[in-house]
């Protein structure tokens, strides 16, 4: 019964946060290895799906998140689940860069591995690193500053750090909580094309608040207004021809 | 024009007032270092290197100087694992019923009268054991040392944004790890600030002393079960009697004292790095 073509799969997903429904009765479905955003206004309920998708929502004891959320056809709100089991496998890159500051670059990316011992030797370990760096496109640039502190790096730099943090854990999912909101334009774009290279490996879903950002970088998107999602499909269809007038307005910049 | 002038004038006239404000805050400090040190230094010249390892009856200090340090020394050990504890609770649980007593009850005992500490000690330890030790002594310092532990903990890992336990969560790493080697580590600065702090504070504190660990200054301390002196508890002793010489003394053991806690605080407040977020 698995439906092994999709990467995540939502269904009658209800979120609250108190008596405050923030999600409604979501069925949503993110095809594998592509990149699929989620867009809608500020406080629409985007980043709170988001973290429902690794389950760091739990972190806040007030939301409660009924339905069923499948990734890679499993349940994870499950009875028995194992919500760090479920976080080691969906990387997460969020709206502020946020390497840790108190380690050294080449820590920050190694810092998953060794608290999860995941690998076995130091050879391995930079094996990794080096490789998680090279994914995220930043090897080239911090190559002689592994044992440099992330102060020092631009914020684009420090994002794609926390990229290759979230890649050395070797996920199957991306979540992406608008990564390039508070990134200069030459960090963005890097930003940007650095997705295209990683959809071939990775299933990513990056909530955005920018439509152009959707319609340049994502393959589905889904438009989530006050918790409804509202339409779901492919960009370029979304983009030409809206099924919904509120789609339509989002679109065109009339709803904020 | 002259609109502009007085606008220009209350400036100035504000920028003075509160630079003498905080000149005159500051003054009180400037003026006990300098006392201490002027009084203090002849003290020590005139006796030589026998004033900090004599002991009293050779005109030194050297029984309260090791006195000081042992009692120190103990009430961290007792108190700063506890406290770290507490304090990490307190940050990690801050709604919890308990963890809301204990947020209480550490800002009641950050200004809790010290004399109080000494007679509960007294009450609990010494009584029992019929003898003044090092062991009462240290209790009471731990008991004072430990909410500005556990407060400065709490309180500088409130501070570390929530995006960073996010993060640390989002990595499959458990809420255990994520607290003591990633949260905790971030603030490491005010965690360490805080034990500083306290430690520095209890090295010269005298009250709670008084009825726990007794004084000792004709010989060294030689045991934990045995009464035991203390610098701030001489210079205490020392002040009270009528002879001028006692008092030269106490000066001379009032810069011991702040030499120690300068020569701890400053260095190593000062080679804290930051972490800069």
């Amino acid at each position: 019964m698995k439906s092994l073509e999709y990467a995540i799969e939502t269904r009658r997903l209800n979120i609250s946060y108190g008596d405050n429904r923030v999600i409604k009765d979501v069925d949503m479905k993110i095809p594998k290895k592509t990149v699929f955003a989620l867009m809608g206004p500020s406080g629409c309920g985007k980043s709170t799906m988001l973290r429902a998708f690794n389950r760091i929502l739990e972190l806040n004891k007030d939301a409660k998140v009924s339905g069923e959320i499948r990734l890679f056809g499993e349940n994870i709100y499950a009875p028995g689940v194992d919500p760090t089991e479920v976080r080691k496998e969906t990387g997460m890159v969020f709206q502020y860069p946020n390497p840790f500051p108190h380690l050294t670059v080449f820590e920050n990316v190694a810092i998953g591995l060794k608290l999860n011992k995941l690998v076995k030797s130091r050879d391995e370990l930079e094996d990794r690193i080096h490789w998680a760096l090279e994914k995220a496109a930043l090897l080239d640039e911090v190559r002689d500053r592994l044992k440099n502190y992330p102060s020092e790096l631009s914020g684009g730099q420090k994002q794609r750090l926390v990229i290759a943090r979230a890649l050395a854990m070797k996920p199957k999912i991306l979540l992406m909580d608008e990564p390039t909101a508070n990134i200069d334009p030459i960090g963005t774009r890097k930003i940007e094309e650095l997705l295209f290279e990683l959809k071939k490996d990775y299933t990513i879903v990056l909530v955005t608040h920018s439509p152009p950002q959707a319609a340049r970088v994502s393959d589905h998107v889904g438009f989530l207004y006050l918790g409804d999602l509202i339409e779901v499909g492919k960009t370029g269809k979304i983009f030409e021809s809206p099924g919904s007038e509120l789609t339509e307005k989002y679109l065109t910049g009339e709803l904020i | 024009m002259s609109k502009f002038d007085i606008r220009k004038i209350k400036e100035k006239l504000f920028l003075v007032t509160v630079a003498a404000l905080a000149i005159l805050a500051v003054f009180p400090l400037f003026h006990i270092v300098f006392t201490v040190f002027y009084e203090g230094i002849s003290t020590i010249m005139a006796t030589g290197p026998t004033f900090i390892t004599g002991t009293l009856g050779e005109g030194g200090i050297g029984p309260a100087i090791v006195g000081t340090l042992m009692l120190t020394l103990l009430s961290s050990i007792i108190g700063i694992p506890i406290a770290l504890a507490v304090g990490i609770y307190a940050y990690e649980y801050p709604n919890s019923r308990i963890g809301k007593i204990t947020t209480t009850l550490l800002q009641i005992m950050l200004e809790f009268p010290t004399i109080l500490v000494g007679l509960f000690v007294m009450q609990l330890i010494v009584i029992p054991m019929g003898s003044y030790s090092v062991i009462a002594g240290a209790l009471a310092l731990a008991i004072i040392m430990m909410p500005y532990v556990a407060v400065y903990t709490a309180e500088s890992m409130s501070q570390i944004p929530f995006t960073f336990r996010e993060a640390a969560f989002g990595l499959g790493v458990n809420r255990a790890k994520s607290v003591f080697m990633i949260i905790a580590p971030i603030a490491k600065r005010g965690i360490l600030t805080g034990l500083l702090i306290s430690t520095a504070k209890v090295a010269g504190e005298t009250a709670p002393l008084l009825f726990t660990a007794g004084g000792l200054y004709q010989s060294y301390p030689h045991s934990f079960t045995q009464p035991v002196g203390s610098i701030s508890l001489l210079i205490y002793t020392l002040v009270q009697s009528p002879s001028i010489a006692d008092h030269q003394m106490a000066w001379g053991a009032a810069l011991v004292l702040m030499v120690i806690f300068l020569a701890v605080f400053i260095p190593i407040r000062m080679s804290l790095k930051e972490v800069k977020l």
